[in-house]
């Protein structure tokens, strides 16, 4: 996103919705500003229509402007996943899907998510550590298409520096290397220069309780008291898991 | 995507706070749903939703009950934000029996809505726990800001904005359900809580 600085009138209305606080006051020039570094593309400050002249514009985006808009405007659906948004289905359509079965876990860390944004350096550095545990990264996941490895999580060149609004690392996981994987992620964390939210899926057992949260309390991580049920009224009924 | 999962919030203010969807496998059972999504609209809007939202179309305040009715499509996900768990046990109670084949999911805490699901007689499938916000926390806002902005998964609130309606409130120039109303509108899905919403502005302001 640019502003157009021959109808900019230095109003500052569209400050407050940016969500990476990237829209600035220049005293000189009594104009707004974007700074495109860390600018994610994500179109939110365009939406509500608050600038009184039309001076907020989409410019043309070149392929790395594109990538930022595709993990950071959430109207714009990944070609990977036909799903609008920056994931999954995930335990969304578990019951339909079977994704995550009895006996396996499944692991989103979402960089950048809140509000923060995250480039991908820091997306590679979380892959990179939990690659060696032996996860399956979700191959309908958009962050899972940038990887040149997926036995390593190393990224492709060129997008490191590029800034999103948030970027998900999903895999699956067996329950037996559940620990290790929430590992890794607790101990890469501090090497990070964004937040990221962690999510933990799994399917109920048959006695109706979660096998994984006591699993997460060991390695020091608090499961919410709230969270997401899917109540398994989807059909057909996926089979086996 | 897990846009509805880490809603940061007290165990107190979360029990007002429940997100009901709809979504169809786009590798499964996806075609030929768009009208299917329609039946759930209308079932989750005979209980007064405080919010409602469809990610193909935007959420109720934006653009209206109308429009978002009109314009399902195969790979809708559609929403509805309610204040009462036992409501949502109605809710549930009355998709059971729709029988829509979409799969649904309920965001909320988590025994609450075990609760609702058994006043519904539906067994629980599948779960995904929030284990919270890690990394170079110090970047976070204050608890309250960030109970907002978590409400809108995709970062659509901006901790700005937040914090702008809260200066708008004291100033007298917004009343807090006109503010929350204006943060519920940026979220394109629908499901921020605009009553809940409206508590947290109101103590921010105060």
């Amino acid at each position: 996103m640019i502003i157009d600085k021959e109808t900019c009138i230095g109003c500052q209305l569209c400050q407050p919705y940016c969500p990476m606080g990237c829209i600035s006051y220049r005293e000189s020039e009594e104009k707004c500003a974007i700074d495109l570094d860390e600018c994610v593309e994500c179109g939110i400050c365009q939406r509500p229509k608050v600038c009184p002249t039309g001076a907020l514009q989409q410019q043309e985006l070149d392929e790395m402007r594109n990538l930022r808009r595709t993990f950071s405007n959430p109207l714009v659906p990944h070609k990977t996943t036909s799903v609008p948004g920056r994931g999954t289905e995930e335990m969304k359509t578990n019951d339909v899907t079977g994704r995550f079965k009895r006996g396996h876990a499944g692991v989103a860390v979402e960089l950048g998510r809140p509000g923060t944004g995250t480039r991908f350096c820091d997306v590679e550095k979380v892959a990179m550590a939990v690659a060696p545990i032996g996860v399956v990264f979700e191959p309908q996941n958009p962050v899972t298409a940038l990887m040149v490895d997926t036995a390593t999580g190393k990224m492709q060149d060129g997008i490191r520096d590029e800034k999103v609004l948030s970027a998900i690392v999903e895999f699956d996981v067996v329950i037996e290397k559940l620990e290790a994987a929430l590992t890794a992620i607790k101990n890469v964390a501090p090497q990070l220069d964004t937040v990221f939210s962690l999510d933990l899926a799994s399917r109920m057992s048959a006695d109706n309780t979660v096998p994984t949260a006591d699993i997460a309390r060991k390695v020091g991580f608090v499961p919410s008291y709230n969270g997401k049920t899917n109540v398994g009224l989807g059909r057909p009924l996926a089979k086996g898991v | 995507m897990t846009h509805s999962l880490h809603r940061h919030g007290t165990l107190d203010n979360l029990q007002e706070d429940y997100v009901v969807f709809a979504i169809a496998a786009q590798t499964v059972n996806a075609k030929g749903k768009a009208p299917v999504f329609g039946e759930f609209y209308k079932i989750v809007n005979k209980y007064s939703p405080v919010l409602s939202g469809d990610m193909k179309t935007g959420n109720s305040l934006a653009v209206g009950l109308e429009a978002i009715a009109a314009g399902h499509q195969d790979n809708s996900i559609v929403h509805a934000v309610y204040t009462d768990k036992n409501v949502v046990a109605q809710v549930l109670n009355e998709l059971r029996e729709a029988d829509l084949g979409l799969s649904i999911v309920v965001s909320g805490l988590l025994d609450h809505v075990d609760t609702c699901c058994n006043k519904a007689g539906i067994q629980r499938h599948t779960i995904e726990h929030s284990l919270g916000i890690h990394g170079n926390t110090k970047r976070l806002p204050k608890d309250q800001v960030l109970e907002i902005s978590t409400m809108c998964g995709h970062g659509m609130v901006a901790f700005n904005l937040i914090n702008h309606m809260a200066d708008e409130i004291k100033a007298g120039r917004k009343t807090p359900g006109q503010a929350a109303d204006e943060l519920a509108a940026q979220c394109h899905c629908g499901i921020v809580n605009p009553v809940r919403a409206a508590a947290l502005l109101k103590l921010m302001a105060q």
